[in-house]
């Protein structure tokens, strides 16, 4: 696209799209103010942009100058950032049209997109069904096709993991690869944001765009863009390892089938395949509900209704309105996570709870280094432990819900890059399959998504 | 000194904050400038928007260094900064930014004059580096506290010591010490009145020989060095009384009330103190390169001990005045640059711990007469050129209006006459008009001699060099 | 690892949360159900002696000490729920006085 009008086409035909979507509640932004802008947007941006013209939804809670940022959560309520993220300035310089705010888990928190303080959102086949969390929004509205792809973030799995409920590509970047500039924080050592989109190369593009250098992110890494591969003819000369501990013996049978006939495709496409081991797999969910939750106790203070953002009743005293503010804007998953989080950091439990994670954390990053020299390139395993779930189903205890990020919190904890990409169908629903790569070698990881998604038979029975 | 009570001792801690003298805030761009409208010098940082994240000023890192230097701390080049939350009105990130585990410099000392005992040193137990909070204003609309935030962000060390003081007085002298080292090095103002440096204290009572200490108070709230001692001492008399009345120290924090000289306990909830610190995983460790840390030691000055030491051996100063002319680096430096613009070094000394740092009081601090300057004066005066008393209104007349002395003498009639023969006239002028005093002065009474010094110099109107009218006189009444 | 109501109100309150006194047992209860299971982690010795893993650089990079304007498209003044002549305003304090800096 180069064009100025097509643009313009771009950007109407995208607000229809979304507007027709809007049963799944994936787009938080009322389609008037969305089409308006989408219109304005396309006359404004740059045509010479590699992404000129494109529309690319951004999920709730990423900075962004058009729409309201409010993550979710009835705390930021109408809230309008007066600046733009650095992925989102980056969108906007390569010629993108910010195409609306997507729902998520209010801050991030959740695996189903139920935890919205502005409702559920549908999974695009299953109505009755999640599309998985915490970037719900983003990925049903790619798997709608509304938008070829969108911005979700990733603090425990919340782009993969719904990537591969909604059966589209999910990609999370090295930790340090994209800036967090922007992206509202929830757990500031796990959180990267992340891609999804209907294929690799869309969201490959995207990623390409928004990473690289920022001086206002101290956690960035200083590198140049995301390099993107060509789609290679073969495998041949790939390692790839298959960590037991993620295909435990109670693992849905259908879920291994699917992953047992990728494996096989990779294989045929020339690579090695081995069996190896993460001993410490089994710990990574308590640590990372250790980590991510201290932090967000933390990253979540800032909300008390003094500078921004909605003020619930308690006008007696400073601290009634913090506490009024914060019981009544957070919702029971935030309130909750706050709560451990306080508790994990205070005094008498710090070293017992959060330092033992923070070591924990270490081994758990020690098995994925250990694998690798020996010789494996990239990792596979199934991106979640089964489909998509109904709505309602594991609300009621808290654990059930944080097991679904089982296969996807390694990486976080970690810091590696890591991929979903569609690999079949179990009764129906999209089913994903993980390719785990090495710190900043995404283009590694990129060409074995693009190998085996083009002979993957991803809408089939597993 | 004792304490009031006879048989107590007190035992004093103090924790500094010190504002560093960059230009942008601790973690963002903003200006730090002083005075501003409010919360115009703001970001997404300093205002805790959401996404917002720090990345650390080189200067203040610099700085920092520095002033752990200059207080010979243990600099380390691997630390880390530390989230340490609470919830405040003026703090928008819900946390403070600062060093907890692994701070900056650890280690260090200060040695000062205790007005009590003569030469101490002061430990010190950490300097860390830290962002500084807004500013809440309780007072200035009903029911509601007005926030700004152009302070928030504002990069400071924290200095912390051991409980090294026994007096009131004997804290105060520290601190006006740390206020001088840390001005000579350059990285603070140190003005408790803008509040680039403000002071808490740690203060505790035990009986003498006693060796386990008592329990701590917390006096906040301390506004000026002289508020320091008072209110100390007044925390200090409180905790006495109270102990002697059968009571117990309860640790809390006190706020000193300038108003009423007084202290009272600061209404705070139980937990208010766990502050729950864990490393900032915004901020990868501060890891500082030798050469970054020696760069600051060849910045470091002369630090004014030293410099009060060589000013005694090397021109010959007491070391009273010593202490005067080295208060200030910048007077110190002027002082010596008068020296090598040839000035004679004690009437050096004399002439900037008067006129020049009267003057300089007067007009914020200035140094308003060029070093050269002033050394040409000095030399005017030692040539018999001027009087000491017409060199004074010379300098007032060349700090106001700039100027050459030599110049501004003639212009102002000032310059002395020193011609033998217009000398001579005069004296015999005046030895004529007072015959009875030469009869007097010839029978013995010598010290009449400065009779005839002030009649001639009356006579001339002040022009007259007193010395050669003394030399005249003798000579002619000698004859 | 048993969390007790009392220990709930003494952490929202460190969280400056209000929470409805109605839920509190049941917030126990799922918290102590939380750390039960995340405390699991110190069932491993190894990891006793073990450096923390940050990921991330190494190293904190430096900013220059440059003031660059403001990066707000627009002020307090358009998105603070309360403010006057340039301030914040907030609710006095009452009895909720934590020490200043």
């Amino acid at each position: 696209m180069s064009d100025p009008s097509e643009a313009l086409a771009s950007a109407k035909a995208a607000a229809d799209r979304i507007s027709k979507a809007k049963r799944l509640n994936a787009c938080l932004t009322p389609v008037k103010e969305l089409r308006k802008s989408l219109v304005a947007q396309a006359q404004a941006a740059h045509p010479s942009g590699v992404l000129y013209g494109m529309p690319v939804a951004v999920k709730d809670n990423i900075c962004t100058l058009e729409f309201t940022t409010s993550c979710g959560s009835r705390i930021l309520g109408g809230y309008r950032s007066p600046y733009d993220a650095t992925a989102t300035a980056k969108l906007k310089a390569a010629g993108a049209l910010i195409a609306g705010k997507t729902n998520c888990d209010e801050f991030g928190m959740g695996s189903s997109t139920e935890h919205s303080a502005y409702g559920r959102s549908l999974h695009p086949f299953d109505k009755t069904r999640v599309p998985g969390g915490s970037s719900g929004g983003s990925a049903a509205l790619v798997a709608a096709g509304a938008v070829p792809a969108a911005l979700g973030s990733e603090t425990g799995g919340s782009v993969r993991q719904p990537a591969s409920l909604c059966g589209v590509v999910g990609i999370k970047p090295t930790y340090g690869r994209v800036s967090r500039y922007g992206l509202v924080a929830f757990g500031s050592s796990l959180d990267q944001i992340g891609v999804l989109g209907r294929s690799v190369h869309d969201a490959a593009r995207v990623l390409s765009v928004i990473s690289g250098r920022d001086p206002r992110d101290a956690t960035c890494e200083d590198r140049d863009q995301l390099r993107l591969p060509t789609v290679p003819e073969s495998l041949q000369g790939f390692v790839i390892g298959i960590p037991k501990e993620y295909f435990p013996a109670d693992l849905d049978p259908a879920v291994r089938r699917a992953c047992d006939r990728a494996v096989r495709l990779l294989r045929e496409l020339g690579a090695a395949v081995r069996e190896v081991s993460l001993p410490h797999t089994g710990y990574a969910v308590a640590t990372y509900y250790i980590v991510a939750p201290a932090e967000a106790s933390s990253n979540l203070a800032r909300y008390d209704g003094a500078r921004y953002g909605p003020r619930f009743n308690g006008s007696e005293d400073v601290r009634a309105l913090y506490r009024t503010t914060r019981g009544e804007g957070f919702g029971a998953e935030v309130r909750r996570r706050v709560m451990i989080g306080t508790y994990v950091l205070s005094s008498g439990y710090y070293d017992a709870y959060y330092r033992r994670a923070q070591q924990m954390r270490a081994l758990i990053a020690q098995d994925f280094r250990n694998a690798f020299d020996r010789g494996v390139d990239l990792l596979f395993t199934p991106t979640t432990p089964s489909p998509a779930f109904k709505a309602g189903e594991k609300l009621g205890d808290p654990v059930a819900m944080y097991l679904s990020d089982i296969f996807t919190v390694t990486a976080n904890l970690a810091g590696l890059p890591a991929i979903s990409i569609p690999i079949g169908r179990v009764k129906g629903l999209p089913l994903g399959g993980q390719i785990i790569g090495q710190a900043f070698l995404e283009d590694e990881m990129l060409e074995a998504a693009y190998a085996l998604e083009r002979v993957v038979p991803a809408t089939e029975e597993a | 000194m004792a304490a009031a009570g006879g048989a107590w001792e007190t035992v004093i801690g103090l924790e500094t904050h010190v504002q560093l003298r960059t230009a942008s805030k601790m973690f963002c761009p903003c200006s730090t400038a002083f005075g501003a409208p409010p919360n115009t010098n703001v970001c997404p940082l300093c205002l805790g928007l959401p996404g917002a994240l720090p990345v650390p000023n080189e200067l203040a890192l610099k700085l920092a260094v520095r002033a752990a230097l200059a207080l010979s701390c243990t600099v380390h080049p691997r630390s880390l900064f530390a989230r340490k939350n609470y919830f405040y009105p003026d703090l928008p990130k819900g946390y403070q930014i600062s060093q907890f585990e692994q701070p900056l410099s650890t280690n260090g000392a200060l040695s000062y004059l205790s007005p009590d005992r003569g030469v101490a040193t002061a430990t010190i137990v950490r300097l860390h580096v830290e962002e500084d909070a807004g500013k809440s204003l309780h007072d200035r609309y009903p029911k509601q506290t007005a926030i700004d935030l152009n302070r928030c962000g504002v990069p400071l060390i924290e200095i912390v010591t051991g409980p090294d003081f026994r007096s009131p007085h004997e804290a105060r002298a520290y601190l006006q010490t740390l206020k001088q080292v840390l001005e000579y090095s350059g990285v603070s103002d140190c003005d408790m009145e803008k509040g680039s440096l403000r002071v808490d204290a740690n203060v505790s009572v035990r009986r003498a020989g006693q060796t386990a200490l008592g329990t701590k108070t917390e006096v906040k709230n301390i506004n000026s060095f002289a508020y320091v001692e008072k209110a100390l001492t007044v925390e200090r008399d409180r905790q006495i009384a109270a102990l002697e009345g059968g009571g117990t120290i309860t640790q809390q924090t006190m706020l000193y009330d300038s108003k009423t000289n007084g202290v009272r306990a600061q209404r705070s909830k139980e937990e208010s103190h766990d502050y729950r610190y864990f490393p900032d995983p915004d901020l990868p460790p501060l890891v500082l390169t030798e050469e970054f840390i020696t760069e600051q030691q060849t910045l470091l000055p002369e630090l004014p001990a030293k410099k009060r030491e060589r000013f005694v051996a090397q021109y010959a100063l007491s070391v009273t005045d010593a202490a005067v002319i080295t208060a200030e680096r910048a007077v110190a430096d002027y002082y010596e640059s008068v020296v090598h613009a040839g000035a004679e070094s004690k009437t050096a000394a004399n002439w900037v711990m008067t006129e020049v740092l009267a003057d300089a009081k007067d007009h914020g601090d200035a140094l308003r007469v060029p070093p050269g300057a002033l050394a040409n004066l000095i030399g005017l005066v030692q040539g018999g050129y001027v009087s000491h008393q017409a060199a004074k209104r010379v300098f007032a007349q060349v700090a106001e209006r700039g100027g050459e002395p030599r110049n501004v003498a003639e212009a102002l009639g000032l310059v002395q006459v020193a011609d033998t023969g217009v000398v001579a006239g005069w004296v015999s002028e005046v030895l004529e008009a007072n015959p009875t005093e030469v009869t007097r002065y010839k029978s013995g009474e010598v010290k009449l001699l400065q009779f005839f010094v002030g009649q001639v110099m009356k006579v001339s109107r002040g022009k007259a060099d007193p010395k050669l009218v003394q030399k005249v006189l003798e000579e002619k009444l000698a004859a | 690892m048993s969390v007790t109501p009392d220990d709930v109100r003494k952490i929202a309150g460190l969280a400056e949360l209000e929470v409805d006194e109605a839920t509190v047992p049941a917030l126990a209860e799922q918290m102590s159900r939380i750390l039960e299971y995340v405390a699991q982690i110190n069932a491993v010795p190894a990891s006793e002696g073990v450096k923390p893993f940050i990921p991330g650089p190494d190293a904190v990079r430096f900013r220059p000490d440059e003031v660059k304007p403001s990066a707000l498209a627009f002020g307090p003044a358009e998105f603070a729920p309360a403010f006057k002549d340039g301030f914040f305003l907030v609710p006095k304090l009452g009895a909720f006085e934590e020490p200043e800096l």
